[in-house]
């Protein structure tokens, strides 16, 4: 029920703070969740891959995340500096499946909080949720070190309820991956990012 | 039952959270103010009910088809007495306690704040989100044509601490329930709240 009532609240919230009041209250939560869940350390890439494909980092309280360990990002001298991951469900997915059931149309104040963060700050939301979800997600990984290393977390892309996908060319561009390959994998995932050693780019562009 | 697709704890977290920014900037009051406002929000979107009799009611809240049992499962345990065995936002609230350690304080301000100001029946502060649901849903009740009312006896938190109304109140509320302390006592080992639904003669 606790999940319910968010349309409601951010419906309220809308009213009193507007759109942008909304979006900061979100960014802050995100901030303020990662935060609380403390800090990780993992001595490499395999042990963290682990702990992701375990469900036991803090990342992963969102849901299930296939680790594509196909798809390692390198650096110009070949050494791994990340990998990319797919969350299969969004978290808010069976929260709306409900609401639609038990209470009717999501209220449009979702999208228009949507569209305020879109506009303003980063077009990489297909509902409100997105924006503390992403939050979260960059804080977390800060939070993280693989072989004393912190990490970043790069949004890559996201897909709605509706089918509408998001897709953040600067990011792809940064871990040279092609957004042909990001789609496929959004066939079965909700969004998909990617976790680097923090400040480091993938060395090479894609030759065709 | 009612429930049938559940919520990603992540999300769960995330509004006490939300509630939690909000005490930060406006206090215990605009935690409590947005709330109850929220949920009276949310009962407002629920679609409106009419039964012809008190059974065809208490089969379609105990079968979880009203919207009353939307979000719990819900007992009679006599005439005019209910019990809810699992709090909806256990999950929620033991995943906050997983993830993140102890409630932030704030919660139990806000539930003395609820328990002061509007009425003394909260055992955490998802009570006042749940019980100002429960009263806003059962304005939106008809049976024979007249409004469902409801009235909270007893809600047990998560601690084990149970919330009961004032003496005067606790014995009107469970003669209009039909059953006595000891009974209510007896239902709240087993259940997380306790209450009374009827119309009025």
């Amino acid at each position: 029920m606790m999940d319910i009532a968010l349309y409601s609240l951010v419906d309220d919230m809308v009213s009193k703070a507007g759109t942008e009041g909304v979006v900061e209250y979100w960014l802050r939560v995100g901030e303020s969740y990662a935060e609380r869940m403390g800090k990780e350390a993992y001595v490499g890439w395999p042990a963290f891959n682990v702990a992701m494909k375990e469900g036991r980092t803090s990342l992963t309280i969102e849901g299930d995340v296939n680790v594509l360990t196909d798809l390692a990002i390198i650096d110009k001298d070949g050494d791994v500096i990340g990998y990319v991951y797919a969350l299969r469900t969004c978290p808010m997915a069976p929260t709306m499946i409900r609401f639609i059931q038990k209470i009717g149309p999501i209220p449009d104040s979702d999208e228009d909080v949507a569209d305020s963060y879109n506009n303003r700050i980063r077009d990489s939301a297909v509902s409100n949720y997105c924006i503390t979800h992403q939050r979260f997600r960059e804080v977390a990984a800060n939070n993280i070190t693989v072989a004393k290393q912190p990490l970043e977390c790069l949004h890559l892309a996201n897909k709605g309820r509706m089918g509408e996908v998001k897709m953040l060319q600067e990011n792809l561009a940064r871990i040279n991956v092609d957004d042909r390959h990001i789609k496929s994998i959004l066939r079965s995932a909700s969004c998909v990012f990617a976790l680097i050693v923090k400040g480091r780019t993938a060395g090479e562009e894609i030759t065709e | 039952m009612a429930e049938t697709i559940t919520s990603n704890p992540f999300v769960d977290v995330s509004v006490f959270l939300f509630f939690e920014d909000i005490s930060d900037k406006q206090g215990v009051e605009g935690f409590t103010n947005y709330i109850v406002g929220q949920a009276k929000s949310l009962a407002r979107s629920v679609p409106e009910e009419e039964y012809d009799t008190w059974e065809d009611f208490t089969n379609a809240v105990v079968n979880g088809e009203s919207v009353l049992s939307s979000f719990e499962n819900i007992k009679q345990i006599s005439s005019n007495g209910f019990v809810t065995n699992i709090c909806p936002f256990s999950k929620a609230i033991r995943e906050y306690i997983k993830r993140l350690g102890n409630f932030n304080p704030v919660h139990m301000e806000a539930t003395d704040h609820y328990n002061h100001t509007i009425q003394p029946s909260a055992a955490h502060s998802a009570c006042m989100m749940h019980q100002t649901y429960r009263n806003e849903v059962a304005k939106r009740i008809k049976i024979g044509g007249k409004p469902l009312q409801y009235a909270q006896i007893a809600a047990k938190a998560y601690t084990g601490k149970i919330a009961l109304p004032p003496e005067s109140w606790k014995k009107v509320l469970l003669e209009k329930a039909g059953i006595s302390e000891t009974q209510g006592f007896m239902e709240m080992r087993e259940n997380s709240c306790l209450y009374v639904l009827y119309v009025q003669d």
